[in-house]
């Protein structure tokens, strides 16, 4: 065995860079062992416990790592900075989102071993994604992502919603690698290389027929890329599976899929325009930019009006994206620490919110905005995540998303795309007629005062009060068909909650001591090499 | 331990107390919200009795120490850091901030114990205690006007602490937007600082400012006059005081606390602790000095004819800060801040001894129904004419020697300064008359009811509470000021503060006496190495005239109110009619209300109902609101309606986007 490997004429591995990977994929094969063990006690709680200590030990090697960058597997992965915060933010989510599961629904219905290990295998493949480095490890890391999730999406396969989730995200999911796919072959096509740097030099030198950046194959192919890309980061106008499939998948996989996703697929916008095509940033940036502001548009608006929690927080994360993007437009190491901030600031505030609506969820039976009236009153220790979490998401400073905006609306000015700046700053005022909306549910103390506020918030959030999808005021009846707590001795899905409390109160922490987390995000803004 | 280590901890202990105290809002028993609170303030002035004491360890060369926790935002070239600045103007500060807070705080504890708001009360005064001290300890522009800014919102939550009142939350608002009005002055100022020398913090701008600012730069003072306007602001000068008297609505502690002692002397602060921009800008230093001269006589002026007893004592306080200010202006920093630390003292004496009268008054405040306490409140009486003694600058009181440190420093600067300082002398006539009136007034002639019930030892209770200014019904659901009424003969804490405070009225003056001692301008020197006025003092013998005349101008003063109230009663009501467009005037308080109304508040009527009914109706409402709204609704409409839930739209929209991508790779590339 041992001589039949030695004749394997592999590249040499540094397995010390590969070690967050190796931790990730281990655990997985462990979890899903381990889940085919019959005793019901052992799945439920030796599964999940060794789901977590795999996340541990990937974060473990993720910060050993870091501050130590190296190209490994033939340039096929880059484990510098940038790839270790985002490895490490999606851990974090799979973190959250392993306890939000514990004692939910879902991973009982598909089987613990299975609901762990796919999302295992999910982080491997965002790890893997955000460290490529070459177009091929891109795509394997890109469907090593997205299968799981779409599987794990009709988790709860006795419920339709989620089956449609599921069977929606494969199908449009599919359409997206297709074309991801396909533009890649086309810009193989064009350069003849496979590595991210390579492409770039082979952009540059003018190796290219009739000059720099004119190859009609080329630039098919980088739009078909671009598409590719923006189908993961859910970016107007290809973003519209996003609220569907958040509505419809478990919420723990929800908000795993808001972070970690999120941010493997913003890292791989990163990597990929800032390194192998920087050279042609004044072709790409107006185009980018110009989809940012679209997304925040779309995001905002869309996102007005929603009865449905998750299905607002998808429009917002839509709308998120398009800030994200901003750091990205700017093709600057500023901009890229500015978005790899915000991606951090981004998973304290959408954990925090969704661990509160996993919380409430599992109380009123679904995630309608009218559960949440006088959470305020009957659940404090949900209704305050919640609230930092809104506030945080609009911006409100003293909450790490101030923090967040105001490094990438630096990023934009110093990049000169103020215009964006602008269109960002609109569209947090449109996103603050959702998100308080939400907060001055929770907080109006009575159901019948809470009816006429809500009526009167509406025409200041600038909602159509259309037909079915605004909240016509809550009914009593509504109001007390809200399930009680089911012991009111000490607060409910205590390791829900600890979740929410946990991220909110980062949140606050980073939004007054931002400092840690400046200098986190200038080491990513550090890690690609050649920016300014 | 180091200065700024102290500095923390000085820092530390309000927000604690604050924190603490509101998390248990329901919870803690009986009066102990006020002992906890007094516990914080105490530590807190323990931590900068031991910054003192660790400052004066140091060299002299070494006693101004920077320190910061943490950065906040270090970006786009604003050095955002919260830091503190630890030298002899904010250690005098914060001994006196801290140590004059322990005592009001203490006397609280007595003072509201019958309101049913005492642990709201208690968290607010906390909260006010964070903020000042982080207005004085700010090593920054940034902090500093976050500690403007939350003093600020502290007064008007302690001006409308008793909600219920529609006076008291209209005071509150009315201070509030002058208030505001100050912070943005204080923040253009900045700005224009800033644009100049890249720095917001402190050590760092004055060390800039002589290689980028010359004598009377114009930004240089247009941003000194900018911080002016945001000391007039906090500060009650004219034209920005109406809100002062106004602010007499909230508790009498609080008066004492933060409309007397502390708060209102923080623009006598910023421009002592700006000095060296102001003498950079000697023009601006100017404008400051005959403001402050204007104000000392304006306010004096109504002072004399005012009935309402907390009235009086804080047109008074505006009057003394306009001293402070003219002083600190003029250059003459040891004694603005000598002035402001005993003034602290004798006012807040003042107006605890004013809360005493209104105690025995069952609330009343009116000087017109007041009158014969002296036998009934002994010990209030006693407080009342260390304090009223001090404030007319009667030797061997504090207010003696400070009121004159100022008035001469203007005589010997040259310049403008010796007439203002003309204007000094007769605010000193001024102050004597009216403090003398309200004690004459108050304490003697034949006893009132309430103090002939008091002497058989009875406090009177008001049948029903009633607003003092207006007469109305109290709403007494929450917040009211309690039926119980307290005065500081019964009340052992309240005693305890009132002693104390009368000590340092008494005695504190002999630290800065000329020709004894000058421990207040040895301690501060090291913070102003680097200022020409500082070291500019009249010689001992020429302070030694002025601190003859001007006693003998503050007991002329007296002796006036004791001819006009005492000696001969009803002389001042045939005064007040011989002279009655004067009376009328001066009660009216110079118009000032009516002026600002006139001039600011019905224009901005006016021309907001031009606004409302035709900008507001037909263009924002019709056009910009329609139409945003309109096309928001439109567009939300519209993404609504895209989002089908079928797949193969969806899938449409992505072939759709990706033609447009694509279409414009093609064209920007060709």
């Amino acid at each position: 065995m041992i001589a039949a490997v030695h004749h394997i004429a592999g590249p040499p591995i540094d397995w010390k860079g590969l070690s967050p990977l190796l931790a990730l994929g281990g655990g997985a094969v462990i979890v899903l062992l381990v889940g085919l063990l019959r005793p019901a006690a052992v799945r439920e709680r030796i599964v999940p416990l060794l789901t977590v200590v795999a996340l541990g030990a990937a974060i473990g090697t993720e910060i050993w790592r870091f501050n130590h960058p190296g190209s490994i597997i033939h340039g096929a992965l880059s484990i510098d900075d940038l790839g270790l915060i985002v490895d490490l933010i999606c851990a974090v989510s799979a973190l959250a989102t392993v306890l939000m599961s514990w004692r939910g629904v879902a991973p009982r219905e598909a089987g613990q071993g299975e609901f762990y290990g796919l999302l295992l295998f999910s982080v491997m493949g965002m790890a893997v994604l955000s460290s490529s480095q070459d177009i091929v490890t891109l795509f394997l890391g890109l469907e090593l992502l997205s299968i799981p999730l779409y599987i794990l999406c009709a988790a709860e396969h006795r419920r339709e919603g989620s089956l449609e989730s599921g069977l929606k995200y494969l199908v449009i999911g599919s359409v997206g690698s297709a074309t991801l796919v396909y533009g890649l072959a086309m810009i193989y096509g064009a350069t003849g290389q496979t590595g991210f740097a390579q492409i770039g030099s082979a952009l540059t030198s003018g190796a290219l027929s009739g000059g720099v950046f004119s190859d009609p194959l080329l630039l098919t192919g980088l739009a078909l890329v671009t598409v590719g890309f923006a189908f993961k980061a859910s970016v107007a106008p290809f973003h519209q599976w996003t609220p569907d499939v958040y509505e419809g998948a478990p919420t723990p996989i929800t908000a795993f899929m808001a972070t970690a996703t999120k941010a493997a697929a913003l890292a791989i916008f990163l990597r990929f325009f800032d390194v192998a095509a920087s050279s042609a940033q004044n072709k790409w940036g107006p185009l980018i930019a110009t989809i940012a502001a679209v997304t925040i548009i779309v995001g905002n608006v869309g996102a007005l009006g929603q009865t449905s929690m998750k299905r607002m927080l998808g429009y917002s994360g839509v709308a998120q994206a398009g800030y994200m993007l901003a750091g990205v437009v700017v093709g600057t190491s500023l901009g890229v620490s500015a978005t790899v901030l915000y991606l951090g600031a981004y998973l304290m505030l959408n954990i925090a919110a969704f661990a509160a609506i996993v919380a409430v969820e599992r109380d009123a039976g679904d995630d309608q905005l009218s559960g949440f009236a006088g959470l305020g009153a009957r659940n404090p220790w949900a209704a305050w995540p919640l609230t930092i979490g809104m506030l945080g998401l609009a911006g409100i400073p003293g909450t790490v998303g101030f923090i967040g905006k105001f490094q990438l609306i630096h990023a934009l000015v110093d990049g000169d795309y103020t215009w964006l700046a602008i269109v960002l700053v609109i569209g947090s005022m449109i996103s603050l007629g959702y998100y308080l909306r939400v907060v001055a549910t929770m907080w109006m103390p009575a159901a019948g005062t809470a009816a006429t506020s809500a009526a009167a918030l509406a025409p200041i959030a600038g909602a159509a009060p259309s037909e079915e999808e605004l909240v016509a005021g809550f009914p009593p009846a509504e109001g007390s068909g809200v399930v009680a707590p089911p012991d009111d001795t000490g607060v409910p899905h205590p390791e829900v909650v600890l979740v929410a409390g946990v991220f909110a109160a980062a949140s606050v922490f980073f939004g007054i001591i931002p400092s840690p987390l400046f200098d986190f995000a200038s080491h990513a803004g550090a890690a690609l090499p050649g920016l300014f | 331990m180091s200065p700024t280590a102290w500095g923390w901890l000085v820092l530390l202990f309000p927000l604690l107390g604050a924190a603490v105290i509101s998390a248990g809002w329901n919870r803690w028993p009986a009066r102990t919200a006020g002992w906890l609170g007094t516990l914080a303030i105490a530590l807190s002035f323990v931590c900068s009795v031991g910054a003192l004491l660790s400052l004066l360890g140091r060299d002299p060369a070494h006693r101004e120490v920077v320190s910061t926790l943490w950065s906040y935002a270090v970006s786009s070239g604003v050095d955002g850091k919260l830091q503190i600045l630890v030298d002899p103007i904010s250690v005098f500060m914060i001994l006196v901030v801290s140590g004059v807070s322990t005592l009001i705080h203490l006397y609280s504890v007595s003072y509201m114990k019958g309101d049913r708001g005492f642990v709201r009360y208690f968290a607010y005064l906390n909260y006010f205690v964070l903020s000042m001290l982080v207005l004085v300890l700010a090593g920054n522009f940034i902090l500093l006007i976050v500690g403007w800014a939350f003093v600020g919102a502290a007064s008007y939550m302690l001006i409308s602490f008793w909600y219920r009142r529609s006076t008291a939350t209209g005071a509150g608002i009315k201070a509030f937007v002058i208030n505001v009005v100050g912070d943005v002055g204080l923040v253009l100022g900045t700005f224009f600082i800033f644009r100049h020398t890249g720095t917001v913090q402190f050590l760092q701008t004055f060390s800039q400012i002589h290689h980028v600012f010359r004598v009377d730069s114009t930004d240089l003072v247009a941003g000194c006059l900018l911080f002016l306007v945001g000391a007039f602001a906090k500060s009650a000068q004219v034209p920005l005081h109406t809100w002062l008297p106004d602010a007499m609505e909230g508790p009498t502690p609080v008066s004492s606390l933060i409309h007397a002692a502390t708060m209102v002397t923080a623009g006598v602060y910023l421009i002592v602790r700006l000095h060296p921009l102001f003498e950079l800008a000697p023009t601006a230093a100017e404008v400051g000095a005959i403001v402050g001269c204007a104000t000392l006589l304006i306010a004096g002026s109504i002072g004399l004819v005012v009935v309402d007893i907390k009235r009086v004592i804080a047109y008074s306080t505006m009057s003394q800060i306009g001293y402070m200010i003219m002083g600190a202006a003029a250059g003459a920093y040891s004694g603005a801040l000598f002035h402001l630390m005993t003034h602290a003292f004798f006012k807040a004496l003042l107006f605890m001894a004013a809360g005493s009268i209104i105690g025995a008054m069952a609330g009343d405040q009116s000087l017109d129904r007041m009158s014969g306490f002296r036998k009934a409140m002994p010990f209030t009486f006693l407080c009342f004419i260390v304090g009223g003694l001090a404030l007319s600058g009667i030797p061997p009181f504090s207010g003696w020697v400070s009121k004159d440190d100022v008035i001469g420093y203007t005589f010997h600067r040259g310049g403008i300064y010796p007439i203002l300082g003309v204007g000094g002398e007769l605010g000193a006539l001024i102050t004597g008359m009216y403090t003398f009136r309200m004690i004459f007034r108050a304490f003697f002639g034949a006893p009132s009811p309430e103090a002939v019930e008091l002497q058989h030892g009875h406090l009177a209770h008001a049948e029903v509470p009633r607003n003092p200014m207006t007469g109305e019904e109290e709403d007494t659901d929450v917040g009211f000021p309690g039926p119980e009424h307290v005065i500081a003969e019964r009340e052992w804490p309240m005693k305890v503060a009132m002693s104390l405070l009368a000590l340092g009225a008494l005695a504190a003056g002999v630290i800065q006496l000329p020709g004894v001692d000058h421990v207040i301008s040895t301690f501060l020197s090291p913070a102003f190495t680097g200022s020409k006025l500082f070291h500019h003092d009249p010689s001992t013998g020429t302070a030694w005239i002025g601190l003859i005349v001007t006693p003998i101008v503050g007991l002329v003063g007296i002796v006036t109110a004791y001819r006009l109230y005492i000696a001969a009663p009803g002389s001042s009501k045939r005064l007040q009619e011989r002279l009655a467009p004067v009376h009328t005037f001066l009660y009216n308080k110079w118009y000032f209300d009516e002026l600002i109304d006139i001039v600011v508040v019905r224009p901005a009527l006016l021309v907001g109902r031009l606004a409302e009914s035709v900008l507001e109706r037909i263009v924002i409402g019709g056009g910009v609101t329609g139409g945003v709204t309109g096309s928001v609704r439109a567009v939300s409409a519209g993404v609504r309606r895209a989002q089908t839930g079928l797949l193969r739209l969806y899938a449409a929209a992505v072939i759709l986007g990706l033609s447009a991508i694509a279409l414009y790779f093609l064209i920007v590339s060709s």
